[in-house]
């Protein structure tokens, strides 16, 4: 049975040795490009929302509390990790961390929160210089994102005008 | 022969039926005619011409032309040139003759726009509903401009079954799927078998729609959309994501910069290389061989590590923006590449040689799935399968784009048609891969990586891409549009051709052949499932069939 | 027939099978594992698994419940009773009560079990697999009877000890028939233990295992322990007929020898298996056919005198 092409193929696979590796027991670091969670420091960012009108997966919530106060939420339930909101962000407040292990039982451990006091020049969405026309601001003004029932909501006079208001969908994880 | 060359053969034949052409260069072409006069002039153009059906399109025009719009096209694989007949169809009950007496290929592409768009194909053979849940109510199009994204229609009825049809004398039904240990994505195929011979299929597919065409024209825009399309696959994404962004920079007339195309070239044939190795493990599991599979996939994981080093994921590379790509490919990360490459051929030298020699092997694979060029003319198949029945059709060269008009490569055929001769083109195209990779490393200049995009992009515009996915030409439409985001955008994965010649191929064979038969075409489901859908989401609960249990408890 | 003998004999034939077949499985997966370059799991998974299943919801879902229950307690139990009908290392317990036509049955008894549990649970892809397992049965039983008829026509005799002793070479000259045999049955074994190429009947990527398809928790513990004493019974069967020699050592060397063996042969099975992919039904029939042939020419040869 054993006739000399199997015998040389059982040989390659000797030859390889054991390649599994003993996960989680070791740790295995990822490289330095990987892209995982992303990270955001309320120190730099300046609120001017172009990570959350970037986001394709539209995970990335704002809602202005008042004229001084805007609140920035990262939602981290539907994130695809494509890193588009640490590319587009002007002072490079978001990084893409190493870290892949975020497996949760409660959805809320993945959110980030950010209040920012905002400078009293806001209405033009200052500071965000697109690379190009496709990634400008959809939004000018106030925005007023649904952050209580995590709801991205369109409702602007900019370029897309014509839309009316886009319900989002509602997904509850935190239930019983 | 040139695009106007092509044109003018047209307008020889049928005059004053073509009302409007535009000819964006040498190798596209976009032609409207009058909508009684499709019919023929798709006859002359597949029959006559000898053009290769690719897909049909509809699309709901109402808001910018007052009707709809419907498209076939073709690809005059020689001309290296991608066709496009159109005709405006009036708002009000919309109707065309069906092609697909004429190319069968159609069939399910025709099926697909009188499910979504509402378009009614006249003569069609086989007119049942296709990519539509079994509930969904009968008047209710989901990518007409009016039908929103996000709810359900009224009449949703979540009891209705699907008809089958029954099966011929003396068969016995045997359900293979949705659920079964080989398909790694639910598709149905009703096998009529008769002892253990398969006489006939009936095929019930597209149940993991996800609505990606209609999120692209409500919800998302031009940038967003890449990162959407590159999860129409879990293994091809990359494709998808050249492909569109292609598509749209061919329609907005936005050239990218040369390295940028070297390196989406590169990322290209990364994943060629990865999906063909994992297709070699593949088929070798379904026939029982889990040696092979094994190493075919230890072979495979320092690809998928310099993926990850270069991207920062390991298959999903969210590489393109519409004018250029995301990652530079540093001096470092090409010598590690250039090194994985060498270790890669070298190992994959003494495996081809192993399983050439592998009578066992060949014993399961020589004879089975056969797809012959007639076939292979009328039913539109593509990739491997084409060229294992020795077609010699390959969108690299073509259709060239990104770079590869400045590599070299062979286009690898085999005579076979059967399953074996599948595996031995796969086998030895990675070593084309292998060559354009070390090319393009080579070749590769120092310069930007994306092209600004100074104004709007025009709006409705058309633009075709076909890309050599690792299963076939994957086909993109755009129209672009208003607000940031396409009007249209249609998405042709290789397997929704290949598919559809799924039961000639297994006719007549036996049970046993079916799973390998299957895998020789590469099915990718999640490629050809991703039209309209809603999100069942809320209050469904799930009930586990005793199978999915007893897999589960498997030791 | 003493007694007492016959009971102790059977307690430790038993016993080693029961302890030792679990063991055979995870080394089995263990080199399966070293073959393809993997970690594998521990020796100790087989009985892990087992202990796992039977912890489980006992679920019925088939067309008759109790020819389930009823199959799944008589695959282990046949393949038990040939246990004690084998010598290993020390004369076979029920030697007095049963001779080898009594062993030929209940071997095919026992793969009559898992068609049973095949039939009772009455689904398509059961049926289709129990459809394959009686071609490979129909064409393999004859194999095992034609060599064990060889073994009794050199012997002269159908007790199980001296059937079971190296028969088939028990010849005045030189043993063709054995070797013919010996050929014979070393190219089917892998059918013998349901292992690839011939593991036909439960392949897991066309037929989600076939006649085991609708079994869960213990029924399936009972099953997978059927195949698992199987697999040592058949090599014990296949050292005894084959390869005897230091069998007749004084205990412990002979028994230590003949386990030895025993491990030697699963070795053989789990290589092979690692190393070749699954024939179809077909392609297996054909090939048991010429096997069947080359048999029977050796049974001929043996009713000669060679």
């Amino acid at each position: 049975m054993l006739s000399l092409s199997k015998l040389k193929e059982a040989w390659l696979c000797l030859k390889a040795g054991r390649v599994t590796l003993p996960y989680p027991a070791r740790g295995r670091p990822a490289p330095a490009r990987f892209r995982g969670r992303p990270v955001f420091d309320a120190a730099k960012c300046i609120g001017c929302a172009g990570c959350a009108n970037n986001c394709p997966a539209r995970e990335i919530l704002v809602c202005d509390l008042c004229q001084e106060i805007r609140v920035l939420q990262y939602l981290g339930r539907r994130c695809t990790y494509c890193g588009r909101c640490a590319d587009v962000c002007p002072e490079k407040a978001i990084t893409l961390s190493l870290d892949f292990e975020t497996a949760t039982e409660r959805i809320g451990d993945l959110r980030q929160r950010l209040d920012l006091f905002m400078s009293t020049c806001q209405r033009c969405g200052r500071c965000f210089k697109e690379t190009s026309w496709l990634d400008q601001l959809k939004l000018k003004g106030y925005r007023f994102d649904d952050v209580q029932n995590e709801r991205w909501v369109l409702r602007s006079r900019a370029c897309l005008e014509s839309e009316p208001a886009v319900d989002d969908l509602k997904i509850d994880l935190d239930g019983p | 022969m040139t695009a106007r060359e092509r044109l003018g053969q047209l307008r020889t034949k049928f005059g004053s039926a073509i009302r409007r052409a535009d000819v964006p260069g040498d190798h596209r072409l976009f032609v409207y005619v009058e909508s009684c006069a499709l019919k023929a002039v798709c006859r002359y153009l597949f029959l006559d011409l000898d053009a290769r059906y690719v897909v049909s399109i509809g699309a709901d025009d109402r808001p910018y032309s007052g009707g709809f719009l419907l498209a076939h096209d073709f690809a005059f694989d020689a001309d290296h040139l991608l066709c496009s007949v159109l005709t405006h169809l009036p708002a009000e009950n919309p109707k065309a003759d069906s092609i697909s007496g004429v190319v069968p290929a159609a069939n399910w592409a025709e099926r697909e726009i009188r499910d979504l768009v509402g378009i009614e194909p006249v003569g069609h053979p086989y007119p049942k509903r296709l990519v539509l849940p079994d509930g969904w109510p009968e008047n209710a199009h989901p990518l007409r401009k009016d039908a929103p994204w996000n709810e359900l229609p009224a009449g949703f009825d979540p009891e209705r079954e699907f008809q089958f049809d029954d099966p011929p004398e003396g068969c016995i039904v045997v359900p293979f799927g949705p659920f079964h240990p080989t398909l790694d994505e639910p598709a149905h195929f009703r096998l009529f078998i008769e002892g253990e011979r398969v006489r006939g299929c009936e095929y019930r597919g597209f149940m993991v729609h996800r609505g990606i065409e209609k999120l692209a024209e409500s919800v998302l825009t031009y940038n967003d959309i890449p990162m959407m399309a590159e999860r129409i696959c879990g293994i091809c994404g990359c494709v998808h994501n050249v492909a569109y962004a292609q598509a749209v920079e061919s329609a907005a007339g936005v050239t990218i910069p040369p390295r940028a195309e070297y390196i989406r070239t590169i990322m290209l044939e990364v994943e060629r290389l990865h999906s063909h190795l994992l297709w070699v493990g593949l088929a070798c599991h379904i026939v029982g061989f889990d040696t092979l599979f094994m190493q075919s996939w230890r072979i495979r994981e320092p690809l998928m590590w310099a993926a990850e080093k270069i991207s920062g994921n390991r298959k999903t590379y969210a590489l393109c923006l519409i004018g250029g790509v995301r990652w530079e490919i540093t001096p470092e990360l090409a010598l590690e590449l250039r090194q994985v490459l060498d270790r890669l051929e070298t190992e994959w030298r003494a495996v081809a040689a192993a399983v050439s020699r592998d009578k066992n092997l060949q014993k399961r694979t020589r004879g089975v799935g056969v797809a012959g060029p007639a076939l292979v003319k009328s039913a539109g198949l593509i990739g491997p399968v084409a060229r294992a029945a020795g077609v010699e059709i390959d969108c690299r060269r073509d259709h060239p784009y990104a770079a590869y008009d400045r590599v070299e490569f062979n286009v690898i055929t085999a005579d076979g048609c059967d399953v074996w001769s599948r595996v031995v083109v796969r086998m030895n195209e990675v070593f084309e891969s292998v060559r354009i990779l070390r090319q393009c490393l080579e070749k590769m200049e120092p310069g930007p990586l994306q092209s600004p995009v100074a104004a709007e992009l025009p709006v409705g515009r058309l633009g075709l891409s076909s890309v050599e996915a690792p299963r076939g030409e994957s086909h993109h439409f755009v129209i672009t549009g208003e607000n940031n985001r396409p009007r249209r955008w249609r998405v042709r994965a290789p397997t929704y051709q290949n598919l559809q010649a799924v039961p000639a191929m297994i006719k007549d064979q036996q049970i046993a052949d079916m799973t390998i038969s299957l895998g020789s075409i590469d099915p990718c489901f999640s490629c050809t499932d991703r039209i309209e859908t809603i999100d069942l989401k809320s209050g469904e609960t799930r009930i586990w069939t005793q199978e999915e249990l007893i897999r589960n408890l498997r030791p | 027939m003493n007694l007492p003998r016959i009971l102790l004999g059977g307690l430790a034939n038993l016993g080693l099978v029961m302890i030792f077949a679990p063991a055979c499985e995870g080394l089995l997966r263990k080199v399966t594992a070293l073959i393809q370059s993997r970690q594998g799991p521990p020796l100790r998974q087989a009985y892990f698994d087992l202990l796992k299943l039977l912890g489980k919801e006992d679920l019925e879902s088939g067309q008759t419940p109790w020819v389930q229950r009823f199959a799944a307690c008589l695959s282990p139990a046949t393949a038990l009773t040939v246990a004690c009908l084998v010598p290993m290392g020390f004369p076979a317990p029920l030697n007095g009560v049963g001779d080898a036509i009594l062993l030929i049955y209940l071997l095919t008894l026992s793969g009559i079990g898992t068609l049973l549990g095949g039939l009772a649970a009455g689904s398509t892809y059961s049926l289709v697999g129990i459809s394959r397992e009686m071609m490979t049965m129909i064409a393999l039983e004859p194999l095992f009877t034609v060599t064990i008829l060889a073994g009794a026509v050199h012997t002269g005799s159908l007790r199980v000890n001296q059937v079971l002793d190296g028969s088939v070479y028990a010849t005045a000259g030189f043993p063709w028939s054995g070797l013919v045999l010996f050929g014979v049955i070393l190219a089917s074994f892998q059918a013998f233990v349901q292992r690839a190429p011939f593991d036909i009947a439960e392949a897991e990527t066309e037929l989600m295992d076939g006649p085991l398809l609708e079994y869960s928790g213990p029924k399936l513990a009972l099953f997978r322990y059927a195949q698992m004493i199987r697999l040592v019974v058949y090599s014990a069967l296949f050292v005894s007929l084959f390869v005897p020699w230091g069998s007749g050592l004084a205990f412990p060397i002979g028994w230590l020898l003949f386990w030895a063996k025993v491990l030697g042969v699963v070795l053989l099975v789990t290589v092979v298996a690692a190393t070749h992919a699954r024939y179809r039904i077909d392609q297996a029939i054909r090939f048991f056919a010429g096997l069947l042939a080359a048999a029977l020419g050796a049974l001929l040869l043996a009713s000669y005198g060679h």
